[in-house]
């Protein structure tokens, strides 16, 4: 069962061989790089029904752990690895001219493995690596537009995310110079040694590194001015599919590796400032990318919030917003290509593209969290969750998500305010490409038929958060017969 | 009491990460901003390498076959590689963006172009430029001094 | 203000680090997994320089990552640079010294850096460094003759094989029925040229890699003229 190592290596293959291939026959090009997407869901539905019982374990080069690396496919890990392959095939960056075409594809291609190889292994440096291979695709493809704007936003980007990758490396040297292993499942088993002031240190570094990435308070200072910049589609993609990845990094080590309670408070007080901080600046904003920018700061603040809250509740909750987001967003963004600039040119848009204000209407409501909509059920779930714990940490942490759901509910009302004014002068506002309004309305769709089938939907994210959040058989499935050195 | 050599490598990448950081938060000069990072992440991969070590051990290569008593860790090495190709990867790319930006705004200075890239992205959404209650009302907005620097 | 806070930050972060520093157990590594890759390694993969073994064979995919992001690197950097051509004129020949020493280097370059890329399993090297080595050996004439055209077509088909070699490799193991970039090629006797299998085929993939990629960035840095202010 070698799916899901195919689908790491052949992305990256292909990313090698473009401009050959592209030499060779502009056609297949152009056409490729989906194709290789089209081939990575199918392999993942491929290896979907051997993932009901157990998780796979792949060791790679055949070297058993702790001494090779392995990925550790579980039912999450795939999930997110489709996820990727689904959202970037429906965000590809068809925008390009013709002589960027093709690095710009290629950037792209890397950007698909680096972002399947975080969902899928199950080891620390591997994670580090799949990491910096999804920051520096990101740069690449965030300068791609070739404005001063896009070069000057993505180089503070790099410097806030070189930063963090330093930290995050420091980190890694802390962790391996306690316990010896890189290997997740051995942490694990070691997370004894781990759990000192040494051990909380470390996860400081490592989630201050990872945060970059995943729009943490405070190292998200890069994001408004990047989603500002850059192409909405990358905006879509990095907000999107690259946060929540990120953000994958960090559960799987609190839950395997730092279980001690002040990495889930910290974790609880930098989602709570950054639900704050973000849906303020969203409120302030002038513009819909800055105002869509800032308010996916506050939505991973409410997964941080979630996944800080122990044991499989929380993870629970935390998927069911983290895969609402990623939903949600890139069709978002996909809209703002042409909706994108100031709020007052958009007076009239309805009236152009009423198909697409429909739909965004439906996604907004579903971002706030109206009932029935599955965002309501995900927040619902947050809530629950940390109301469950029952200390005032948590129950102030709920206070603010609510309070933060209304300030989101009165700016995007403004914004749909502002897509159904009518005018009768001419009209300012850009009509919807056709692509666009396709993905937006496939969301839709989607989020329709999420709340008609909510409860199958909600049991089998249920068991899936369950598989993740279980720690000793996933010590048990990378080491069956028990850890040898 | 000479210290061993490994314990002065030691303190050393903890000097270098705390320059490191500290440069690239004081200094405004983009190419200063980039060695910067270039010496935090020296810092931290020599850090690295230093956890693998063992005093009195010798380098883990088998030299005409005879396996040495004690030999460090060979690990660290590895990852020490990755990471500086990583590093030397994204200084590269760093660099060709410094190129680009001062090709585009003509200034290295980091606050320069901050104003310059609110300014550039405020004028594309066309939103108003935010002004500063306290900005005198004589000097009328004007762009900035676009020195070389 | 911003700064005060930044510097108050960098101040906690430094005692952070001091704190590290002192709790930090130096010279008494667990070695867990090191020991274990120290006396399995030889036996296992066969090269006589166990950090090769690491990188190639127990690590191959972090291997695969790094050189991916070498060349994500220089992909952006080329989609960058390439969007503002040289329209001015080349800047004139180096002087007496530079141009024979660049002669002279430049195949002692080539030699030195095939040779750390070929004996990467024997002894400290390999293609990374060797890489290195080779892109500074192909970018030397261009900095004696900045006239003389540099070969970008060549050096990207070179440099898209090489890459494509790498993975290939470890794709044969898929059909051999094995796991993704596991060494075959049997493991010779250890301490000779041929010995480890694939991994000295490996490093030369990634050598050629890396040393095209580079001297192609750097030429590309090199063409791209700075307006003046």
């Amino acid at each position: 069962m070698n799916a899901p190592v195919l689908m790491f290596a052949l992305p990256l293959l292909t990313a090698f061989l473009l401009p050959v291939i592209d030499r060779l026959s502009g056609l297949a090009g152009r056409w490729i790089g989906p194709l290789v997407l089209v081939g990575n869901l199918l392999l993942g539905a491929l290896a979907w029904p051997h993932l009901q019982d157990a998780p796979l374990v792949l060791a790679m080069g055949g070297f058993r752990p702790p001494l090779g690396i392995v990925f550790y496919v579980d039912r999450m890990a795939m999930l997110f690895a489709m996820g990727v392959a689904l959202g970037v095939l429906l965000l590809w960056p068809a925008w390009a001219q013709d002589k960027d075409r093709v690095r710009i594809s290629t950037l792209t291609m890397v950007l698909v493995t680096a972002t399947t190889g975080l969902a899928l292994s199950g080891d620390l440096f591997n994670l580090f690596v799949c990491y910096e291979l999804a920051a520096i695709s990101s740069y690449g493809l965030a300068a791609a537009g070739g404005s001063a704007a896009a070069g000057a936003a993505t180089l503070r980007y790099m410097v806030i995310s070189s930063f963090g990758s330093a930290l995050m490396l420091i980190g890694i040297a802390l962790v391996y110079q306690a316990t010896g292993t890189l290997n997740l499942a051995q942490l694990a088993v070691l997370s004894d040694a781990l759990a000192g002031p040494q051990g909380l240190i470390a996860f400081i570094f490592i989630l201050l590194g990872a945060g970059v990435k995943a729009e943490l308070f405070p190292v998200n200072a890069w994001v408004p001015e990047v989603y500002g910049a850059a192409a909405q589609r990358v905006a879509g993609i990095l907000a999107g599919i690259v946060s929540k990845l990120a953000l994958l990094i960090i559960v799987r080590l609190l839950v395997l590796v730092f279980r001690q309670p002040e990495a889930q408070q910290i974790l609880l007080v930098l989602g709570v400032l950054g639900v704050i901080t973000g849906e303020l600046a969203a409120w302030r904003a002038q513009d819909l990318t800055r105002m869509l920018a800032c308010s996916s700061i506050g939505q991973l603040g409410v997964m941080f919030v979630a996944f800080s809250i122990p044991g499989p509740a929380g993870v629970f909750a935390g998927l069911a917003v983290a895969l609402h987001h990623m939903l949600v967003k890139p069709a978002l963004f996909l809209l703002a290509e042409r909706w994108g600039g100031a709020l007052t040119r958009l007076p009239g848009a309805a009236q152009k593209s009423p198909l697409a204000a429909a739909c965004f209407v439906l996604l907004a409501l579903s971002l706030v969290g109206i009932p029935p909509l599955p965002g309501f059920w995900a927040k619902f779930l947050v809530v629950t969750a940390a109301l469950g714990q029952g200390t005032p940490a948590y129950a102030g942490a709920v206070a603010v998500i609510l309070a933060a759901a209304v300030i989101e509910a009165s700016y995007l009302a403004r914004v749909a305010a502002h897509l159904y004014r009518r005018v009768t002068q001419p009209l300012s506002a850009n009509r919807q490409t056709r692509a666009a309004v396709t993905v937006a309305t496939c969301a839709s769709a989607a989020l329709v038929s999420a709340t008609l089938w909510l409860a199958p939907l909600g049991n089998s994210l249920q068991v899936t958060a369950a598989q993740a959040a279980d720690r000793d058989s996933y010590i048990h499935n990378v080491f069956p017969q028990g850890v040898q050195p | 009491m000479t210290p061993d050599i490994g314990q002065v490598l030691f303190c050393g990448s903890f000097g270098l990460v705390i320059i490191g950081i500290f440069g690239i938060v004081l200094t405004n000069h983009l190419v200063r901003i980039v060695l910067s990072i270039a010496l935090l992440e020296t810092g931290a991969n020599l850090l690295l390498v230093m956890s693998g070590y063992r005093p009195g051990a010798a380098a883990p290569i088998l030299v005409d076959g005879t396996v040495p008593a004690s030999m460090v860790d060979p690990v660290p090495q590895a990852l020490v590689l990755t990471a500086i190709v990583i590093g030397v990867a994204v200084q590269a790319f760093m660099m060709v963006l410094v190129l680009r930006v001062h090709t585009a705004y003509g200034t290295l200075d980091i606050r320069e172009i901050r104003t310059l890239l609110e300014r550039d992205i405020t004028h594309a959404a066309g939103v108003p430029l935010p002004v500063s209650p306290d900005e005198p009302l004589a000097q009328p907005h004007t762009v900035l001094h676009r020195g070389a620097q | 203000m911003r700064r005060y806070l930044a510097l108050l930050l960098l101040m906690l972060m430094a005692l952070l680090l001091l704190a590290v520093a002192m709790q930090f157990g130096f010279g008494a590594a667990p070695m867990r997994v090191g020991s274990a890759i120290n006396s399995a390694a030889p036996g296992q993969v066969g090269a006589a320089n166990i950090v090769t073994s690491v990188v190639l064979a127990y690590r191959g995919i972090d291997t695969l990552g790094e050189l991916a992001i070498l060349f994500t690197a220089a992909t952006a950097a080329g989609l960058l640079l390439g969007q503002r051509p040289a329209t001015t004129q080349p800047d004139p020949e180096a002087g007496f010294i530079l141009r024979h020493a660049a002669d002279l280097l430049f195949p002692l370059l080539l030699v030195v850096g095939l040779f750390i890329i070929v004996h990467g399993h024997l002894t400290p090297g390999g293609g990374f460094q060797g890489g290195v080595i080779l892109a500074a050996a192909f970018f030397l004439p261009l900095l004696a003759r900045p006239a003389s055209r540099f070969r970008h077509g060549v050096f990207g088909v070179v440099e898209a094989l090489a890459g494509a070699a790498f993975i290939g490799i470890g794709l044969l193991a898929l059909t051999d029925g094995g796991p993704f970039l596991q060494p075959m090629l049997g493991k010779g006797v250890l301490g000779h040229l041929v010995s480890a299998g694939t991994l000295p085929l490996l490093y030369a993939a990634v050598g050629l890699k890396v040393g095209t990629e580079l001297a192609g960035l750097m030429a590309g840095i090199a063409a791209y003229e700075a307006r003046d202010p």
